[in-house]
């Protein structure tokens, strides 16, 4: 049960081979295209800021509401969320193509622009980096804490640090909703300054939520096909496959909501933003991301035979991943391509923050036990059944 | 229609669930299990399969093709309306409407499958064999004449696995 996660060689050079092709895709994009290079540096970011946010509510959840079940694989969102730090560095560095990125950052654009200057006090060079700060300030603090006391747990055992990571859990989500939905206005939405959406930060958290959950449904079922996690069971699988199958009804109702909505107002202010999703073979993305990450896995999912299915499930993980890239590649990508397409600079900077995504991830999770030993729903956890 | 049936009754879940496995292992038939609170095992072992969820599906998908087809036909077919330009065919706002009935569909005929599975109907008398199921008891029920054994042999082995009190009834 003390055995820790270890690392072949091979993951090591993949990741660095990964942040290697991140940094060729990186030169190559500043050398051809500024403009397209920091949005994909936005993209990629946020992608991977997202499943580490998600994985951490998903983490902090499991406090409050008192799972048992998921007791055995709580080292998994506390490793992914090791990536928090990696992404607020590069969202500083961020600061160097404001300029390419949110045309609200021109002040002479701005001062022709009624709309614009009125949105100008919050929307302005230094708040926003202020925010910035204050964000990744707040998320880092949190889950820092909540990881050392998680770690105290091991060594202290007890129930008094579960209390104290259930009230801190409280009090995280409580910020989580604040900082995260002001942070998707922000680095998300503002890319669009004249368009706004009151659901979009529902919407993006709950993308964020969803995805950062199949995520750590990926990973345990990784994990246990090499061996570890070797009292992880259907039941399970079940769980998150529940899990997933639930926030899917969730995503879809949110990503439909936001565009019934601006479609049957028909406001020109509003529909623009489809406009330009629609246009130019971008369509295919909007029936895409209603294909991979609503239909197929309400479809798949919904007999109990197939969430118990290592292999569907599995599979459906994968193909989340692949959802979330789709759902935020059509709200960044559109302003900065005429059509979709993916380039050199598309495939490196998604390797690039892939691979010090698994380098932070793999790093926390080989440092400390694979399973919290003293977690007081420990047994229930590894006894797991369900009818 | 009368017949002799023997009641075992159980304490707590734990216990009945012991009396159970007991019972298995001697291959006597489990007639009905009445629990205070739905009890998954008991279902469990009583090898009950529903089809339930998979008539449901089927509900709701007819559910959806039928509505979807009658909004066509009534904003398209035969009452065509130009709301602000919008195509008359308009289906984002179609699938809201959908969603809504498709789910009165299926609770309503979800209810009437129930009722007639379980032949539940407005009016029918109650059937309880032991009155403390409702409150605190657990009840297993034996038909003495395909139970695959008699009153002592079953007896016998539900107190040995935890009943509290065994006793023979006529209904």
């Amino acid at each position: 049960m003390d055995t820790n996660v270890i690392f072949s060689k091979k993951f090591n050079y993949i990741t660095y081979v990964l942040m290697a092709l991140g940094a060729i895709g990186l030169v190559y994009g500043f050398l051809t295209d500024t403009h397209r290079t920091w949005a994909n540096l936005l993209l990629n970011n946020y992608y991977f800021l997202s499943l580490a946010i998600g994985a951490a509510f998903f983490f902090s959840l499991q406090y409050i509401t008192q799972s048992g079940w998921s007791a055995m694989f709580r080292r998994i969102p506390e490793a992914l969320m090791a990536y928090i730090p990696y992404a607020a560095v590069i969202m500083l560095v961020m600061f160097f193509g404001l300029h390419d990125i949110y045309h609200w950052s021109h002040p002479d654009l701005v001062a022709g622009d009624e709309l614009l200057a009125h949105k100008a006090p919050y929307l302005n060079v230094p708040f926003f980096m202020i925010r910035i700060v204050i964000f990744f300030g707040a998320w880092i603090l949190l889950t820092r804490y909540l990881r050392k006391l998680s770690l105290q747990e091991d060594s202290l055992g007890g129930i008094e640090m579960f209390e104290k990571m259930e009230f801190w859990s409280k009090v995280f989500i409580f910020v989580l909703a604040l900082t995260f939905s002001m942070a998707s206005f922000d680095w998300i939405m503002s890319i669009d300054a004249h368009w706004f959406s009151t659901i979009f930060a529902f919407k993006n958290f709950g993308a964020a939520f969803y995805h950062g959950t199949s995520l750590i449904a990926l990973i345990a079922i990784v994990l246990h096909k090499k061996g570890y996690f070797k009292d992880m069971n259907e039941y399970h699988l079940l769980d998150f496959s529940r899990y997933m199958f639930g926030l899917s009804i969730i995503w879809g109702y949110l990503y439909f909501a936001q565009f019934a909505l601006i479609w049957f107002g028909n406001i020109p202010e509003e529909t623009i933003y489809y406009a330009k999703r629609w246009d130019n073979g971008w369509k295919i993305f909007f029936y895409l991301n209603f294909a991979i990450n609503w239909f197929i896995p309400f479809i798949v999912l919904l007999p109990q035979k197939f969430d118990k299915n290592i292999n569907i499930v599995y599979g459906i993980c994968i193909m989340l991943l692949l959802g979330l890239y789709t759902d935020i590649y059509e709200q960044v990508m559109p302003d900065f391509l005429k059509s979709p397409s993916i380039g050199i600079i598309e495939i490196g900077v998604f390797a690039g923050l892939a691979g010090l995504f698994l380098f932070a991830f793999g790093k926390a999770l080989a440092k400390v036990p694979l399973i919290a030993k003293n977690h007081p729903y420990l047994e229930e956890s590894i006894h797991h059944h369900l009818h | 229609m009368s017949a002799t049936h023997i009641i075992g009754v159980f304490d707590s879940k734990h216990d009945l669930l012991t009396g159970i496995e007991g019972v298995k292992a001697k291959n006597f038939v489990i007639d009905e299990i009445y629990t205070p609170y739905p009890v998954m095992e008991a279902i469990d072992a009583l090898k009950r399969k529903s089809h339930f969820t998979k008539a449901a599906f089927l509900y709701g998908f007819a559910a959806v093709i039928g509505v979807l087809s009658f909004l066509y036909y009534t904003s398209v077919i035969d009452w065509p309306i130009n709301y602000g330009g919008k195509p008359t065919n308009a289906f984002p706002s179609f699938i809201i409407i959908t969603l809504v009935l498709t789910i009165l569909t299926v609770t309503i005929l979800s209810l009437f499958t129930f009722s007639i599975r379980a032949r539940i109907f407005p009016g029918k008398k109650y059937f309880l064999p032991d009155e403390r199921a409702t409150d605190d008891k657990f009840i297993i029920l034996f038909d003495k004449n395909n139970a695959g054994g008699g009153f002592e042999a079953i007896s016998g082995v539900l107190k040995a696995n935890g009943a509290s009190e065994v006793y023979e009834k006529e209904f």
